[in-house]
């Protein structure tokens, strides 16, 4: 800086110019020590995380934090049309069953996250199943409204089988919850199969009723849950996202409160859902949730209600079709939490590591969106 | 007011502001004890608060460092056995750069990458194709001691060469002052200040911006619309008086490349690997980028994020008709075959950016995209390709006055 | 001078009034009422036939003492005053109607096609809906505005047409296309009242 009295008023222009420009030095800086210098967990969740094809950065990477004891993949909400009607879906649902299987330890097995298809036809459905038959690992499916509504879930059994089902892995108790029923609004409106899946198919309509498990799917639910002891790691696979968050848009399960006074005595819980096409990460008491991407499109972010611990990604840059896009990796701890990876296309992959949740979002925080998302 | 009137009209406020600009640009460089005054035509169509908003504060412009600098510049000396200099691949004569798929540096070493132009590389974001640099005086410094370009084995025999030739020794102390001016940091300072002269703009197609409507053809015309519109090419070839370069300094993968049966996986891995064992040395990505294989990785040679494997910094397209061949691996001979590949949505890869679909012209609107790239063309540039102009005769010529785009049209009118 | 004369006027009415209240008798001018709410408050017409009050605190056919009797005489002075300050207009409420009633079908022919790909020459089965659920993360209140789809400042209109284009792989509508009007008018209705907040959006 110079001395006062030789400031001219070209002199103080450039100097206001310089301190704007070093300003923005300084806050880019700043950010990155706020996330660089907190933790050795920090470290971790900001490290590159292993995406598709390059895993050899996980085998090298010095991981201060235990080991995961296993990993699995997701491929969520493909909404395929027929290929005669939209490649776009198609090829993007392909691309994510290659990088799945370009994964390097492969992953244990890999969830369909559902809404496999966009109107529930038997040949959308089908076609899915072609694609996903790629996969190399085993594969666990869950339905979504899109597979459900057209038939009442009938084309959905006879090619994937029941739609709530449970299965044990690696000490982990794992449930896949049908969370996508309705009330029945259709009866009285006399609509047709296809009118009720459409209205279920728009996100935005007001006339159908809000997602639930309803009593049927609790009483399953409350079974299975019986066979398990409390300190038994559980993982539940939600088509909905098993909370409340935007009601007008079915962001939403109408009973959420009943199934978590079910699992609030556990002693580990985490909850996998989709629906929500984006970045989502809440926790309620011992509950973790984290939401898949899908691999056809991201949906805006709701105008209220987002998850506090929830850091939303950027908004997505429609000339690029797969941006927003993707599909992820779930590394499972011993005690059952989780680190999410949401490995989007066109971006850096994103991290939710457990120790982000364990400290309600005090440490390990993933990178936050410069620009606002909505 | 007719039209004619009205169009001279704006060219001529157009001309008064560069003058203007050009004055009062003495006197502003705070960071010169003694005011220094650098004049410059700053062409039309290129903002001229935005060339001086991108002079760094610590290489002001001055008569004598961008003479030095350009001799610097055409100086063969600069390389191991004196047959190659900045200008062997940045060349005037094919709008600075060489006209060949890849650059050859001493003994005719072929790299792996297409020189690009230095026209208007001033206003890029990051240096080279993958921009593993931010700065031009940073990219001075890579292909001095790069093998197979100017091939020194150090940037301390660098200076010690120049050191060596009497008659830069006084240059330099004239221009930077100080017991010691000759230094590699020097060096670079005078070859990026001369760089910041070779300015671009001035085309019919700014001519037809500034309001002539007679300054393209028809099917130029035609081709702007498409550019715009159907062809898809403006979202990323970025064009608009804010930012009048033809790019958005963005990289993409396009496909170019990755139609070779290479295992990228095990080369990106490979990359991982050294950055874990900190060998991801400047010098080492520097190679690196120049080698044939890992030059594909692209962008992920830098950032080492998946999604920027074969992805590479968006070309600009002034004076492009003058560059060719094309893409960054020299591989597409002609615009036409470069229009055809966008045509048909690229190379299909695993990483293919989003943004790159089949387009279905017709071979009609593919001529018109081809004359609309051809009224790119600098007028300057043009003249100083066929050698009308020249920009120096030798490391002595001591000509101080950096000629740039001092016929331009806009001027005359 | 006129509003004078007027004050006059129904000072002298109400004088009437009160005067007639004294002699214990239902005063002149008011009336009983039940329609408003089913209250048989006391009400009180003006003279010029269409003015009422409503006085709150007195039962129909109840007699006011003086001072409040003045009193109401102030407010129907002060509301016989507003109504005058009021230019004559041109417009009915039968107008409005048809005014909200016309926007209104626009607004909802807008919504159709906002979720019908097909009415909107789509090729693909993507409608707008699929990514802008009611119509989020379309903030119309923000345009002309920079897009980075186009490098330019555009307008509404134009990236409706870049969507249909794009995304949906359809042909673009001329701007003055019903449909058009029809979707900009379902958009803009869901942003109303939302304050500007540049670079927010």
């Amino acid at each position: 800086m110079w001395p006062l009295k030789w400031k001219t008023r070209e002199r103080e222009y450039r100097r206001q110019r310089e301190e704007f420009f070093e300003a923005v030095k300084r806050l880019n800086r700043r950010e990155f020590m706020k996330i660089a210098g907190l933790s050795a967990a920090v470290f971790t969740a900001k490290q590159i995380v292993p995406p598709h094809s390059f895993q050899v950065v996980d085998v090298v990477r010095a991981d201060p934090q235990e080991k995961p004891l296993f990993r699995f993949a997701y491929i969520s909400d493909t909404h395929l049309y027929e290929r005669e009607l939209n490649e776009r879906f198609v090829n993007a649902a392909l691309r994510a069953v290659r990088d799945v299987n370009a994964l390097d330890p492969p992953p244990d097995f890999v969830l369909f996250g559902g809404d496999l298809a966009q109107l529930g036809q038997p040949k959308e459905l089908e076609l899915g199943k072609q694609i996903l038959s790629e996969l190399k690992v085993p594969v666990k499916m869950m339905v979504g409204e899109h597979d459900w509504f057209l038939d009442m879930g009938e084309k959905w059994r006879e090619l994937f089988g029941p739609e709530n089902y449970s299965f044990d892995h690696k000490g982990v108790h794992f449930i896949v919850l049908m969370s996508v029923n309705e009330k029945d609004f259709w009866t009285e409106r006399k609509m047709t199969p296809m009118e009720r899946m459409l209205t279920v198919a728009q996100l935005d309509n007001p006339i159908q009723s809000r997602f639930e498990v309803g009593e049927e799917g609790r009483e399953w639910l409350r079974r299975d849950l019986a066979r398990v002891s409390k300190d038994t790691p559980i993982i539940i696979f939600s088509h909905s996202p098993l909370y409340k968050y935007y009601r007008p848009w079915n962001f939403w399960t109408e009973d959420a409160e009943a199934i978590h006074e079910m699992l609030f005595p556990f002693r580990s819980v985490t909850v996998i859902h989709g629906h929500t096409h984006q970045l989502l990460t809440h926790r309620i008491q011992n509950i973790h949730f984290h939401g898949m991407l899908s691999t056809a499109w991201p949906w805006p972010y709701a105008p209220e209600g987002l998850p506090k611990l929830t850091l939303p990604m950027e908004r997505p840059d429609p000339f690029d079709e797969a941006d927003g896009t993707g599909w992820g990796t779930v590394d499972v701890h011993r005690d059952g939490y989780v680190d999410k990876h949401y490995n989007l296309w066109s971006r850096n992959p994103i991290t939710v590591a457990k120790a982000y949740l364990e400290s309600w979002g005090k440490e390990a925080i993933p990178p936050a969106p410069e620009f606002p998302p909505y | 007011m007719n039209g004619g009137d009205m169009r001279r009209a704006k060219l001529l406020a157009l001309g008064l502001i560069i003058v203007g600009f050009g004055l009062g640009l003495g006197g502003t460089r705070a960071t010169s004890s003694v005011p220094q005054k650098f004049q410059i035509r700053i062409p039309l169509g290129i903002p001229a608060d935005l060339w001086e908003m991108m002079i760094p504060a610590d290489n002001p412009m001055t008569e004598a460092k961008v003479a030095l600098g350009r001799d610097l510049y055409f100086d063969k000396r600069l390389s191991v056995d004196n047959t190659v200099s900045c200008a062997t691949c940045h060349d005037p004569r094919f709008a600075f750069t060489d006209g060949k798929p890849v650059s050859e540096g001493v003994g005719g070493k072929k790299g792996a990458r297409n020189a690009p132009t230095v026209l208007n590389a001033m206003f890029n974001e990051e240096q080279f194709w993958d921009g593993r640099v931010k700065t031009l005086e940073e990219q001075v410094l890579q292909p001095l001691i790069n093998p197979v370009e100017m091939a020194m084995p150090s940037h301390e025999a660098v200076v010690a060469k120049v050191r060596g030739i009497p008659e830069y020794a006084q240059r330099f102390r004239e221009v930077f002052g100080g017991p010691n001016p000759v230094t590699i940091e020097n060096i670079a300072k005078a070859i990026a200040a001369f760089e910041r002269t070779l300015l671009s703009g001035d085309s019919p197609f700014d001519h037809f911006m500034a309001g002539d409507p007679k300054a393209i053809s028809e099917a130029a015309k035609r081709g702007w619309e498409l550019f715009k519109g159907k062809a898809r090419c403006i979202t990323c070839h970025e064009f608009n008086p804010s930012s009048p370069f033809f790019t958005n300094f963005k990289y993409h993968n396009i496909g170019i490349g990755m139609k070779a049966t290479r295992n990228f996986e095990a080369l990106a891995r490979q990359i991982q690997q050294m950055a874990q064992e900190n060998r991801l040395t400047k010098e080492a990505l520097d190679r690196l980028a120049l080698t044939e294989g890992f030059s594909e990785l692209g962008r992920f040679l830098v950032t080492r994020q998946p999604k920027d494997v074969g992805a590479f910094k968006t070309s600009p397209l002034r004076d492009i008709e003058l560059t060719a061949p094309y893409m960054h691996d020299g591989s597409l001979k002609t615009l036409r075959e470069v229009i055809d590949f966008y045509d048909k949505g690229g190379e299909p890869n695993p990483n293919l950016d989003g943004g790159i679909v089949k387009l279905n012209l017709t071979e009609q609107e593919k001529a018109d995209l081809e004359e609309f790239l051809k009224s790119l063309t600098s007028d300057w540039v043009r003249r100083v390709a066929r050698g009308e102009i020249k920009l120096a005769a030798g490391p002595t010529s001591g000509n101080p006055t950096p000629t740039v785009a001092r016929d331009s049209r806009s001027s005359r009118r | 001078m006129r509003t004078v004369k007027l004050f006059l006027l129904v000072v002298g009415i109400l004088g009437i009034a009160l005067a007639a209240a004294s002699w214990d008798r239902p005063a002149a001018g008011a009336q009983e009422s039940k329609a408003s709410g089913g209250s048989d408050r006391l009400v009180v017409q003006l003279c010029d036939g269409e003015t009422k009050l409503e006085i709150a605190d007195a039962r129909a056919g109840e007699v006011l003492p003086p001072e409040k009797a003045r009193e109401v005489a102030r407010r129907m002075m002060a509301a016989y005053a507003e109504q005058q300050a009021k230019q004559v207009s041109k417009w009915t409420a039968r107008d409005r109607l048809t005014w909200e009633r016309e926007q209104k079908r626009v607004i909802e022919e807008g919504y159709k096609l906002f979720h019908d790909w097909k009415a909107l020459g789509g090729t693909i089965g993507i409608s707008c809906d699929m990514c802008h659920p009611d119509a989020a993360a379309t903030h119309p209140e923000t345009y002309p505005k920079f897009q980075t789809q186009l490098k330019r400042v555009a307008t509404l209109r134009d990236m409706i047409n870049w969507c249909i284009e794009n995304p949906m792989k359809g042909k673009p509508l001329p701007p003055d296309d019903p449909r058009m009007i029809a979707l900009e008018a379902y958009i803009t209705s869901t942003r109303k009242g939302v304050p500007l907040e540049p670079g927010k959006h």
